[in-house]
């Protein structure tokens, strides 16, 4: 009887020793080995088109430098993953990921900093690309290796039908929508279109990620620079009031967002604009091989956004090459990123018709038009080029873009919501994200 | 576990079924010998499974509750601030609202539904059979696959499938999942829809104990069809009823996937449940800390739903 109360007992103990184990000291310094294989995690599907374009962009650099790589395709739960490793002090040497996780990635320190003495390309960066890896402080922890802007998709066919300009004010914008629902575009003498597709479900913030292209070009703000690394919300500024007001009414008052809209999520919104529901989308270029299969090419174009009560600033993203703490072949790490923004690094991550993993180049020397002669890609680096805008690298982003996309969904669910109240509610909450991030302008 | 199992073990004279066979010579020498871990030994692989994949992540998932979670810098005691992010993040109280209210519609809507299905397809025939398996598929359909099909019959326009049916008797377009009034009880529809098929099944089993002699004797009686259920079936199938309940309240209580790929708590929170709040919280936030916290809360939220309705049941049956 004792003895088997004491086996249980042990049993409890042992599993509390192993879990206690996990949390030891921090981050080591490795010991240094320059041969030993670099292992890179990047987020996109095993098995995809994004794992292969990264295995290309792996096999020039390995024949170019002689280091070794291991690439390992992560999609569902990255950054969960991610912790599983830093609890075990053993991080892949490189991540590619999307820019936004930075701050993130930075305040658990999981990141080394990057001496750009020792990455020569780096003086050929983009400074809007060069900037999206510096965190609050200014120092450098990633370098982009692609970049995209938003542009807006239009049905070339339904506009010549209906006879319409490409819009070129938020007035014109908002008149082709309106036609593209009610003037029945596609001539099958029903009223089932709409003019603009929008995926505002509260997942993953995408409401607050579409959301920012009309935000910014309004002059308003999620939350905005208050000086010395501190922000504060902006979202009852009267240019964000004004943003926030206009969208709504294309969805609220001339009804030309897709029905379903706040319960969308970019797939289905991306099959009504494949499917001839809707018109009108503003997204990035990752989309365009997708669009000319389904689609074709033929029966859409690619425009610049329209300009808007301030500009036309559209929303920048991207991929980063993130160097892993506590990597045992810094001058790897070093080399890799080296590459993966250099002329030639980014000409074979663009190379392909589908699983390239360079979108748009971040390298000044690399014109686009002579990697990609269409036309389309060219609207889209221009956009970036002169209109782009990263969200900013505050260390998480994440709860400002859910707690905005909660209030943009909340807004275009229910047209009856008083928006003021709304959004003055938003910027309460947004202040309590800032304090707990300890960013908060006093 | 360990009491149960441990008390015939250590006292090898009290349960002889225990003892492994051919023991009876060397009784004495077991206990010297310290055969007391012969069943130990036979419990070892799932107790080692157990331990592994069940009490260690439970325990490490409560040390973790109290902590600020960084893996790579080393986790930080935080005491219960974790639980103070959880309690008081905007819209928790809501979110527990609309969970015990989804719990509570699904879970009737489920027994009831699911006791009229068994009731109807009660019996022998070969038919039967098949009928019962063809009402049985809404349990078997990943819920990803049940959670898009139901996106496109609630489509919010005139011709989206369920709302050209409403408008044949009359009523206009619903915004179902889309419209902040409808979107809880579309999405209850959708749960009972899924789980009635499988209340089913159990009442089916129920049904079977139901002694055939009650209903006769209650038909001489001159009962009619619908006293024969209220007063012989419904208390036969008593027992059934309260493990359903636990089931389905437990389930109830842990609802994610189907909200999470309908409405994901949209539009305007009118769906946010206790685990799609945990989800934003603790996992898209990366604050695995908070997630755990979240996580231990509804964890003794079913306990304590279950201890008081196995309470009530004892009593009861007293």
């Amino acid at each position: 009887m004792q003895r088997s109360r004491w086996i249980g007992a042990g049993c409890l103990a042992s599993a509390l020793v192993l879990t206690s184990c996990t949390s030891g000291p921090a981050g080591v310094d490795a010991k240094q080995d320059p041969k030993a294989t670099l292992e890179l995690w990047t987020r996109t599907k095993p098995g995809g088109p994004g794992e292969q374009g990264t295995l290309k962009l792996t096999q020039a650099f390995e024949k170019a430098t002689g280091h070794k790589v291991k690439v390992t395709a992560i999609f569902d739960d990255f950054e969960t993953k991610l912790q599983q490793r830093a609890a075990q002090k053993k991080l892949p040497d490189l991540v590619m990921n999307d820019v936004t996780q930075l701050g993130a990635m930075n305040s658990q320190g999981l990141l080394r900093e990057i001496d750009l003495g020792r990455i020569k390309n780096s003086k050929d960066l983009i400074d809007r690309g060069l900037e999206s890896g510096k965190s609050l402080d200014g120092k450098q922890y990633a370098l982009p290796y692609s970049a995209q802007a938003s542009a807006l998709l239009i049905r070339k066919d339904w506009r010549a039908k209906l006879k319409l300009d490409t819009p070129k004010t938020w007035d014109d914008f908002a008149a082709m929508a309106k036609a593209f629902t009610t003037q029945d575009p596609d001539g099958d003498g029903k009223q089932n279109t709409s003019g603009l597709a929008a995926p505002l479900s509260t997942k993953r913030g995408y409401a607050s990620w579409y959301f920012s292209n009309f935000l910014w070009a309004a002059g308003g703000d999620f939350i905005t620079e208050a000086g010395k690394g501190t922000y504060k919300p902006a979202m009852t500024s009267k240019e964000s009031v004004e943003a926030m007001q206009w969208f709504r009414d294309l969805g609220c008052k001339d009804k030309s967002v897709q029905p379903g809209s706040v319960t969308m999520d970019t797939p289905p919104t991306n099959e009504t604009f494949e499917a001839g529901k809707t018109g009108m989308f503003v997204v990035g270029p990752y989309l365009l091989p997708r669009f000319d299969e389904s689609l074709g090419k033929d029966k859409y174009e690619v425009v610049p956004m329209p300009k808007g009560p301030k500009d036309a600033t559209v929303l920048a993203e991207g991929g980063s090459v993130y160097l892993m703490a506590g990597s045992e072949n810094r001058a790897g790490q070093d080399a890799f990123v080296d590459f993966a923004i250099s002329a030639e690094g980014q000409k074979v991550g663009m190379a392909g018709d589908t699983g390239f993993v360079v979108q748009l180049p971040v390298n000044k020397t690399v014109d686009i038009t002579q990697v990609r002669p269409d036309p389309r890609w060219q609207t889209y680096a221009e956009a970036y080029r002169t209109s782009g805008r990263y969200a900013p690298s505050i260390p998480n982003w994440t709860p400002v873009r859910q707690a905005t996309a909660d209030t943009v969904n909340a807004l275009m669910a229910d047209c009856g919501l008083d928006l003021r109240t709304k959004l003055t509610e938003l910027d309460k909450q947004l202040a309590g994200i800032l304090k707990e991030q300890g960013i908060a302008a006093s | 576990m360990s009491l149960d199992q441990a008390d015939p073990a250590a006292l090898p004279a009290a349960g002889p079924a225990t003892r492994p066979a051919g023991a009876d010579g060397s009784r004495k020498r077991g206990r010297r010998s310290g055969r007391w871990w012969t069943p130990w030994l036979f419990l070892a692989p799932a107790l080692l499974l157990f331990l592994y994949f069940k009490f260690i992540p439970m325990v490490s998932a409560l040390t973790m509750s109290f902590q600020d979670v960084q893996p790579y810098l080393g986790n930080k005691w935080v005491g219960t601030e974790n639980y103070a992010t959880v309690l008081q993040s905007l819209g928790f109280r809501e979110a527990a609202w609309h969970t015990v209210v989804l719990a509570a519609g699904q879970t009737a809507g489920s027994m009831a539904l699911g006791l009229a299905l068994a009731l109807l397809m009660e019996g022998q025939s070969r038919r039967l059979g098949f009928v019962r398996s063809a009402a049985f598929l809404p349990v078997v359909v990943p819920i990803a696959v049940v959670a898009e099909l139901w996106r496109i019959m609630y489509h919010p326009t005139e011709d989206g499938m369920l709302n050209s049916i409403l408008g044949l008797v009359g009523f206009g377009p619903s915004g179902f999942i889309n419209d902040p009034d409808s979107s809880m009880a579309s999405i209850m529809v959708t749960g009972i829809w899924r789980g009635a098929p499988y209340d089913m099944m159990i009442f089916l089993a129920g049904l079977t104990g139901v002694d055939r002699g009650l209903y006769e004797a209650a038909k001489v009686d001159g009962a009619s069809r619908w006293q024969r259920v209220r007063y012989v079936t419904v208390p036969g199938l008593r027992s059934v009823f309260s493990i359903l309940f636990i089931l389905a309240a437990i389930r109830g209580l842990r609802v994610f996937t189907e909200v999470f790929l309908l409405t994901n708590g949209g539009p305007n929170g009118s769906t946010e449940v206790v685990m799609t709040l945990i989800y934003k919280l603790g996992l898209e936030q990366n604050r695995l800390g908070v997630g755990a916290a979240g996580a231990v809360l509804l964890f003794v939220a079913t306990l304590i739903l279950t201890v008081v309705v196995q309470l009530l049941r004892r009593r009861e049956s007293k």
